[in-house]
C-alpha cells in the first residue's frame, strides 16, 4: 500500500478504531516506512495529549445566572466591590458562591454541605428579618486557656436555629472581640473528636459588638463542640492551631 | 454603524467591554466559551464538584473584578484565564485540604479522588495540559468534536461511529484524521505559549 492509502488510516490507527485487517495493513505498510512511522509518533503525541483532557461536563446552568446577578448587583452599588487582592474579597467570593448554592445543596451539591457556608458580618446592626426561630441552643463561648491572657475583656454566644432547608443558622454574638493578626481571620468548627466541619469565616474589629451569621449542613447537629480558630490566608491548609473562643453544645 | 454582537467579538475585545454598560453581555459570551474548560480542569484537578463549580464562580469573579489588569499584549485571554483559574484552583485545593473531613454517614460530603501525596503545586502543574486540550477539543466544530468524542471518550470504531452517527465511514476516517490535525496545531500553539508564560 502507498503512503496515500495509509494516511487516512492513521489517526484512526493510533485512537484503535480500525478493523483488524484494516489494522493489519497499517502494521505491515508502517515496519517498511520511516515516514508513516514518523507520522504516526506525531500523532501518538496528540493522542497521549488526549489522556489530560478533562471530562466532558457542563457546569449547572445556575452558574451563570449566579455570577451575572452578583455582577448586576455589584454593578449597581460599587461600593459592595471588593479590592481583587485582599483576604476580604477572597472570603466574600467564597461565601458568595456558597450563599447562592444554598437552595440547590440537596440536590446538587452535597459536599458543598461539608464546607462552609454563609458569613455576614456586621457591626452594630440588628438582623431583625433573620430571628424568625427562637434559637434552639444557646452556647456560651469562653476563651481557651492558652489565648485568655491576650484575650480579656470579651464575651461571646453563639446562638443555633434549625432552618426550614434543614441546615443550621449560627449566630455569633462576640464583644470586643481582639481583630485577627494581620493576614488572618477566624474561622467558626463544629468538632466532634478528630473530625470538623467549617461553618464560615469572619474577621473582627476590636471594639464593640460583632455579629455574624453562618450556616451549617444538618450533619454538624453531631459535632456538639465550637471552636473559632485564627487561620492564616497562606497557611490555610490545614485547621488553625490558635483557638481564640471554644464553647460546647448542652 | 452597527455596533458589533458579543459573539462577533474576539475574548480581548470582550475583555475591554468588562468595565462598561456591556458587562453582562461581554461576560457572559466569555463564559460561554470558557466555563466547560474551567470547570473541566475543576473536576480534573480538584476531583470534586461543587468545589469546581465554586471554581467557576470564583474564577468569573475575578475575571470581571480583575478585568483592567488583563494586558493583551503579554499574554492571550486564554492564557490569562489559565492563570487566574490556576490560581483559584490551588486556593481552593487548600481550602478542601482542612474542609472536606470524614464525616459519618456522608460518604457524599467525601469526593476527593486526588492521591492525597500530591501537593498542590505538582496538582495544578497538571492542569496546564488539561487546559489547552480542553481549549484544544473546544475550538473544534461540532462535527469534528463528535468523532474525537466517540471515539476517544466512548472507545468506538470508526464503522461504529459511522452506523452511530449515519456518516459514512469515509467521511469518518476524514473527519477523524481531521480533527487530530486541528488538535496538534492547537498543542503546538500552546507549546508556544506555556514557554512564554514560564
Amino acid at each position: 500500500m502507498k503512503c496515500a492509502e495509509i494516511h487516512p488510516n492513521l489517526t484512526a490507527f493510533v485512537l484503535g478504531g480500525l478493523e483488524p485487517e484494516e489494522a493489519a495493513e497499517v502494521r505491515r505498510h508502517l515496519a517498511s516506512c520511516p515516514s508513516c512511522r514518523n507520522e504516526l509518533r506525531e500523532l501518538q503525541k496528540v493522542s497521549h495529549a488526549l489522556e489530560a483532557a478533562p471530562p466532558p461536563a457542563d457546569p449547572p446552568s445556575y452558574l451563570k445566572d449566579e455570577i451575572l446577578s452578583r455582577v448586576r448587583a455589584e454593578a449597581l452599588y460599587p461600593s459592595t466591590k471588593a479590592d481583587s487582592s485582599s483576604l476580604v474579597e477572597r472570603r466574600r467570593s467564597s461565601k458568595t458562591s456558597r450563599f447562592n448554592r444554598l437552595k440547590d445543596l440537596r440536590i446538587v451539591l452535597p459536599s458543598a454541605a461539608a464546607a462552609a457556608v454563609v458569613a455576614m458580618i456586621t457591626l452594630g446592626v440588628f438582623f431583625g428579618f433573620m430571628r424568625e426561630e427562637p434559637p434552639v441552643a444557646t452556647i456560651q463561648l469562653v476563651p481557651t486557656p492558652q489565648e485568655a491572657a491576650a484575650l480579656n475583656g470579651y464575651w461571646g454566644v453563639a446562638e443555633i436555629r434549625p432552618q426550614p432547608s434543614g441546615n443550621q443558622q449560627v449566630e455569633l454574638k462576640l464583644n470586643n472581640f481582639e481583630e485577627p493578626k494581620p493576614n488572618s481571620y477566624y474561622e467558626l468548627w463544629f468538632v466532634s473528636g478528630e473530625k470538623r466541619i467549617s461553618a464560615g469565616s469572619f474577621t473582627s474589629v476590636s471594639q464593640g459588638e460583632i455579629r455574624v451569621l453562618l450556616n451549617v449542613p444538618p450533619e454538624a447537629s453531631n459535632y456538639h463542640t465550637l471552636l473559632i480558630t485564627e487561620q492564616h490566608i497562606d497557611n490555610d491548609s490545614a485547621p488553625g492551631e490558635e483557638v481564640a473562643l471554644k464553647g460546647e453544645v448542652p | 454603524m452597527m455596533p458589533q454582537r458579543a459573539d462577533e467579538l474576539s475574548d480581548e475585545q470582550l475583555m475591554s467591554r468588562l468595565g462598561g454598560p456591556e458587562v453582562e453581555a461581554a461576560l457572559s459570551k466569555l463564559y460561554d466559551r470558557y466555563s466547560r474548560t474551567v470547570y473541566g480542569v475543576g473536576l480534573k484537578i480538584l476531583g470534586d464538584r461543587s468545589l469546581s463549580e465554586e471554581l467557576v464562580q470564583d474564577v468569573f469573579l475575578k475575571v470581571w473584578r480583575s478585568s483592567s489588569t488583563f494586558n493583551p499584549s503579554r499574554a492571550s485571554f486564554s492564557t490569562w484565564l489559565y492563570m487566574v483559574t490556576r490560581s483559584v484552583a490551588i486556593d481552593l485545593y487548600r481550602k478542601r485540604a482542612h474542609r472536606v473531613h470524614q464525616i459519618p454517614d456522608g460518604e457524599t460530603h467525601v469526593l476527593t479522588t486526588r492521591d492525597p501525596s500530591e501537593g498542590p503545586q505538582e496538582v495544578v502543574d497538571e492542569s496546564w495540559l488539561s487546559w489547552r486540550v480542553s481549549r484544544a477539543l473546544e475550538v473544534l466544530d461540532v462535527p469534528h468534536k463528535e468523532v474525537i468524542h466517540l471515539a476517544y471518550f466512548e472507545g468506538l470504531s470508526q464503522r461504529e461511529i459511522s452506523e452511530r452517527t449515519g456518516v459514512p465511514l469515509g467521511t469518518v476516517k476524514s473527519r477523524t484524521a481531521s480533527a487530530f490535525k486541528s488538535l496538534r496545531g492547537e498543542l503546538a500553539v500552546g507549546d508556544t505559549l506555556q514557554e512564554a508564560i514560564r
